[in-house]
């Protein structure tokens, strides 16, 4: 494994009965980076994020965060590591300082740093009211309050920006990407929020049923989104058959719509080409596949 | 850093309200018994309440001292065969209902520290119940003016409830391991009214000192006269039950899979 990596895993596989629910996985995340853990419902990212940090048992493979082994009963590592699983939970009974105070003891944080957490998530206004009384975006400022009251050198954030709201996203994103770059935490979340890893990460891992498709820098993303010129006619195999003849090299037919790639300064050339043949144009507009389209392309398509 | 987990349980339980209604429970219970007492001490006034007074002339009480404390003896066992268990079921069940689990098992603590302070909190507890309910029933006696006390028979009645209390906690972290394993409050629960039934229908056979769930039945006289003594043997099974019940424990939070 690499030693500079803040999450390394070699063939990490679970298995549930007949369920492969991680498939050999490997990850290289390296220290101060931020990296977008994208897949669909099921795909495998929250049993994943669960064997790094020991609370279920690999069915084979290994985990290394920190360059420490981990696995479940691991400690020592965990002084350096704050996370947030699934949803976000807390003591219902005590009070939003209570349930931080736990933390701190338990981590052996100073006792300002409760001060700070809460300040650092703008809970001030809620500090002595009961967790269970907040709302779900208050009490997800909670749960990334206590994930960042040891001051961290690596972050596991599964969803973090589940119920927040736009401010509250927006506000997120700067804070994660302010202790990243300003205080060289690493930054490993899992979301389903594609613009959002979009906006944040460094790298990206795209997993699908269990199994890792693909990792992208920030560059390759880019180099992945494709332009295209989406063209909506009233005989499109016609309209595929005209624009191949004419030299546009690469037509795909996508419900009943053509994708006209490599063709963004053609367009008049589309329309003239297509209306003089008597054919109806009903759409003819130029489109840029986002991550989001990349993801749902090679994850199968929205289902 | 023990001192720390075992602060961070105290501070759980200290803001619970099932804390405080188990001190309700059990000093309702003790309440009750010595109403009891009062009504059959007299049975015009017992006739005059009707069913209760029926109720409790059929229980073939005498409202002496030598009974009032077998009754305390009784109300601590069957407590520490219900109560406890409930409790015990909530400190370590509530974690996957409040689904906080998570939060304790990635940390610098040793898993098996959050199993001890768990069971510690619910032995101070628990002995603190203990203590309320002796110190309630002693007061409720002597307010009574129950005849038939004398010192010798209070230190009996102390000890008899203290013996009950401790093979009761002794019996609770396996109902700790069943609440770890079903990840809840309900399935030690149905644990504990499972060995209540049980611990019953033993407690009639000749396997009553070998099986742990009898061995408080037979101490409080819940199905016949209370024992003299506990026998070695159950001495032995009390102990081994509780020392697999931690070892269990622990084991379950350092080796099981821990997803909610």
């Amino acid at each position: 494994m690499n030693p500079r990596a803040a999450i390394a895993t070699r063939a990490l596989s679970k298995r549930y009965r007949d369920v492969l629910a991680v498939d050999a996985l490997g990850l290289n995340v390296r220290c101060g980076e931020i990296y977008g853990f994208l897949g669909r419902n099921g795909a495998g990212k929250t049993t994943t994020i669960r064997m790094l940090l020991g609370l279920i048992r690999p069915t084979s493979g290994d985990v290394e965060l920190l360059g420490k082994p981990v696995q479940p009963g691991t400690t020592g590592v965990f002084a350096h590591v704050g996370y947030l699983v699934e949803s976000a939970t807390a003591y219902p009974n005590l009070t939003v300082r209570e349930n931080l105070d736990i933390q701190r003891r338990l981590t052996r944080a100073p006792r300002a740093s409760v001060t700070k957490a809460i300040d650092l998530m703008r809970l001030g206004p809620h500090a002595d009211r009961r967790a269970g009384v907040l709302s779900l975006g208050n009490k997800q400022r909670l749960s990334l309050a206590r994930a960042l009251l040891n001051k961290p050198e690596l972050l596991i954030l599964d969803e973090p920006a589940n119920a927040l709201d736009p401010s509250g996203i927006v506000e997120v994103r700067e804070l994660l990407r302010s202790l990243a770059r300003e205080h060289g935490v690493t930054v490993f979340m899992s979301s389903h929020i594609l613009a959002e890893v979009a906006h944040l990460a460094d790298r990206i891992g795209i997993v699908h049923e269990g199994r890792l498709l693909e990792e992208l820098d920030r560059e390759e993303l880019h180099a992945r989104e494709r332009l295209y010129v989406e063209v909506g006619a009233s005989d499109p195999e016609r309209a595929a058959t005209l624009l191949a003849a004419a030299g546009f090299a690469h037509v795909e037919r996508t419900d009943g719509r053509l994708r006209v790639f490599d063709a963004e300064e053609r367009v008049p050339e589309i329309a003239r080409l297509l209306v003089g043949s008597g054919l109806d144009v009903t759409n003819l507009a130029q489109v840029h596949e986002d991550l989001e389209a990349h993801f749902l392309r090679i994850t199968g398509g929205a289902e | 850093m023990f001192a720390h987990v075992l602060a961070t349980e105290f501070l759980k339980l200290r803001r619970s309200k099932v804390t405080w209604l188990s001190l309700v429970a059990l000093s309702l219970g003790q309440l009750g018994m010595a109403l009891m007492m009062w009504i059959v001490r007299d049975p015009g006034r017992a006739t005059q309440l009707g069913l209760l007074g029926t109720k409790a002339n059929l229980s073939g009480l005498t409202a002496t001292w030598p009974a009032y404390s077998g009754v305390l003896t009784l109300l601590v066992g069957m407590g520490g065969m219900l109560l406890l268990p409930f409790l015990v079921a909530y400190l370590f069940g509530r974690e996957y209902t409040d689904g906080t689990a998570k939060n304790l098992l990635a940390l610098p603590v040793g898993r098996h520290q959050f199993a001890l302070a768990k069971l510690a909190v619910a032995a101070v507890w628990w002995a603190a119940l203990v203590v309320v309910v002796v110190a309630e029933a002693f007061a409720l006696g002597l307010l009574l003016g129950l005849p038939d006390f004398s010192m010798a028979l209070a230190v009996q009645a102390v000890r008899n409830a203290l013996v009950a209390a401790a093979v009761a906690y002794l019996l609770a972290p396996a109902v700790a391991w069943i609440a770890l394993l079903g990840r809840g409050y309900m399935l030690p629960l149905g644990f504990a009214l499972a060995m209540l039934a049980l611990g019953q229908v033993f407690s009639k056979t000749g396997w009553a000192a070998w099986f742990p769930w009898s061995i408080i039945p037979l101490w409080i006289g819940s199905v016949g006269q209370p024992a003299a003594a506990l026998a070695p043997a159950s001495l032995a099974v009390v102990a081994v039950t509780f020392l697999a019940g931690v070892a269990a424990v622990i084991a379950q939070l350092r080796f099981a899979d821990n997803a909610q």
